[in-house]
């Protein structure tokens, strides 16, 4: 089947009743996800998945596709009116958001950031459909060894990364491909470390860990801060006078969706980045750089447009080679991996129809989130009222209700707890859950793909470093390893090469 | 400064981590040469990068002493004495009505978990003028979980040890 004739039936596909009802669910969820400050999309995923686990993967995917596109919109409407983000990545849009929602012209704020979602989304996608292809058809002289390689590959890089802290990141990741090692044998069958305890015997659950690593851990973090969500701002200015706005600033949204499409790609750098990083070149390039953190719309233009541009260029690396370049695009990695979609260059053979599903489901929930948020968005808002005692409980029931359902077992409360105290052990300690999880769900590949390359290789361990793919995959890794160090010694570097200089002038 | 680190809840963590992969590796002996291989080589894997975590960690001129406060794990806050204690006087509340909660599905289905999580945070979390609205809440959202949960989704929640 070629490429118009998939996105043909793909768009067949979505516009079939349960899944277009899992597309708007999706992205009203997520806009609430992205609402209360604190929960963005990985603990929306979590929260989210028990619930659709019985569903379609085709549907249950478009759903936490729809949940992990529009938790960032949500987090941008209380940055801009309760001056607090949802999520790190709506960080730079509180620089004009707040100040424009202070002048009254909070409805144009909430509106240009509704129409970036849509625009910067959009633009994303079409980058995503036309480009993981291309990418996932290098990808497909792939062996075991690559394989091996490719999964070692994204556990460094998210462990090098995700909090700037390489080693505790590689320490979480380790104690993840353990804890994936947990049940029954890959190869031999052999049942280890269960302590004859049988919930645990296929292995420790991936969603009820899900679940305690994001959901409960969040829960408790919440509970034990006990703040309240300060008052709302007060809703004014004109929604369509934000649309037509936005549209008067082409080469700002053109520029901005560029930046978030590159840093996406970019493994691990995250879309809080993309919206800084659009926000200061919107500055840069603007005639009035004084009016920038001052309730300038251009600069809600330029973070929103960025960030909303940024996840579809996480998803890239992540459908196409199952290296995630986020956060939440390592959970939405888990997430596929649950429902039977392996992301990898095969992905696009074996599961096209869920994959372009999925994609052109994207796309349009740019435009569901456009129509949902210029309807609903002050509503929306009032759900960071809701008190601390209700929100805490109300997380933890749906969470372990969620896991509880799975198999109608309370030891699987009991796997969610435990995951959850751990989670918040490992946040208090300075580490990220994020490796631990990843570890978890590569886990089983890593170590299928490691014996099946030493059959290959007849138990010889050049075969880890015989192709060419090989090379360079370990290039990368020690890349990644070893490029957090790389920074302060170029500076030191540059530092000591000028002060040679300044030495010889002196001389 | 050594009693300051011995108090870092990371340092505890990494020396869990450290006996946790020691065991680990120790228990993987006695399987088949196939499926103790993975699991030692992780097990190695993860003893070197805590032990060269801990040894970084004492060499550091400046230990760090802040407390991640926030899950969004952008921020780094160093916290007064008297806003730790009162956070973790919330979090063993916050515990303790989960084991509590936790217990009581046991006994009786996964129904009481829900009701004793939501009345417990309203008691205990809430505040006294609140308590009415907070009740009639947790009573409403028990109720819509039954009807949702237990009677279209056929998920068994007064399923316990004790019936």
């Amino acid at each position: 089947m070629n490429l118009s004739e998939l996105i043909i039936q793909a768009v067949g596909s979505v516009f079939q009743w349960q899944n277009l009802a899992a597309l708007v669910a999706g992205t009203i969820y997520g806009i609430i996800i992205g609402v209360l400050p604190g929960l963005g999309p990985s603990a929306g995923m979590a929260l989210a998945l028990p619930l659709v686990l019985k569903w379609p993967p085709a549907t249950a995917l478009i759903f936490m596709g729809s949940l992990y596109k529009c938790s960032n919109y949500g987090g941008s409407i209380t940055a801009i009116l309760v001056n607090t983000p949802g999520d790190s990545s709506n960080a730079a849009t509180i620089l004009d958001g707040y100040p424009m929602c202070e002048k009254g012209k909070g409805g144009v704020a909430l509106a240009l950031s509704a129409t970036a979602a849509m625009v910067g989304g959009t633009i994303g996608m079409f980058c995503l459909v036309l480009s993981a292809p291309l990418l996932a058809e290098l990808a497909l002289k792939f062996g075991p060894a690559e394989y091996f390689l490719t999964a070692l590959l994204a556990l460094s890089i998210i462990a090098a990364v995700v909090q700037g802290a390489t080693l505790k990141g590689l320490v979480a990741a380790a104690l993840g491909l353990m804890l994936s090692t947990v049940g029954f044998d890959v190869i031999t069958g052999h049942l280890r470390y269960t302590f004859g305890w049988a919930p645990i015997e296929d292995g420790i659950p991936l969603i009820q860990a899900l679940v305690g690593l994001f959901a409960v851990t969040q829960a408790l973090v919440l509970a034990e801060s006990g703040e309240s969500i300060s008052q709302v701002c007060k809703l004014a200015g004109g929604f369509w006078e934000g649309v037509t706005r936005y549209f008067k600033h082409p080469y700002t949204v053109i520029r901005s969706a560029a930046i978030g499409l590159i840093v996406g790609i970019l493994p691990a750098v995250g879309q809080s980045s993309a919206g800084l990083l659009a926000w200061a070149e919107a500055k840069r390039e603007s005639k009035h750089p004084e009016t920038f953190g001052r309730g300038d719309p251009e600069g809600v233009i330029a973070s929103e447009t960025s960030t909303n541009a940024c996840m579809p260029g996480d998803l890239v690396c992540t459908i196409a080679l199952g290296i995630p370049g986020s956060v939440g695009a390592a959970i939405f990695l888990g997430v596929m991996i649950i429902f039977g979609v392996v992301p990898g260059p095969l992905v696009f053979n074996e599961k096209a129809d869920i994959i372009y599903s999925l994609f052109i489901a994207l796309i349009l929930t740019s435009f569901v989130l456009f129509l949902v948020g210029m309807t609903f968005a002050r509503h929306f808002a009032a759900v960071t009222l809701l008190p601390n005692e209700i929100i805490v409980p109300l997380i933890l029931v749906v969470s372990l209700l969620g896991s509880f359902a799975i198999r109608n077992l309370m030891a699987d409360v009991i796997i969610s707890l435990v995951f959850g105290i751990l989670g918040y052990i490992m946040l208090k300690g300075g580490f990220t859950p994020v490796p631990l999880l990843l570890g978890l769900v590569l886990g089983e590949m890593v170590e299928s793909n490691y014996h099946r390359a030493l059959m290959i290789g007849g138990g010889s361990y050049s075969i880890f470093f015989s192709s060419t793919v090989s090379k360079i995959l370990i290039f990368f890794i020690i890349l990644s390893f070893t490029g957090p160090y790389w920074g302060p010694v170029w500076k030191r570097l540059i530092q000591q090469i000028q002060h040679m200089k300044g030495g010889r002038k002196n001389v | 400064m050594m009693k300051e680190r011995l108090t870092l809840i990371e340092f505890w963590f990494k020396l869990i981590l450290l006996a946790l992969f020691g065991l680990l590796f120790l228990l993987s002996t006695s399987y088949p040469l196939k499926a103790k291989q993975f699991p030692q080589l992780i097990a190695l894997f993860g003893l070197m990068t805590v032990v060269i975590s801990l040894v970084v960690d004492f060499i550091r001129k400046a230990p760090l002493a802040q407390e991640i406060t926030d899950v969004g794990d952008t921020e780094l806050k160093t916290l007064g004495k008297e806003a730790k204690g009162m956070r973790w006087r919330r979090f063993y509340h916050a515990w303790a009505i989960i084991l509590v909660s936790t217990a009581a599905g046991f006994l009786g289905g996964f129904l009481f978990t829900t009701f004793f999580l939501f009345i417990s945070f309203s008691l205990f979390f809430g505040e006294r003028k609140n308590l009415f609205k907070n009740t009639l809440v947790t009573v409403s959202l028990t109720i819509i979980v039954y009807f949702t949960f237990q009677w279209i989704f056929k998920i068994p929640l007064l399923q316990g040890a004790l019936w």
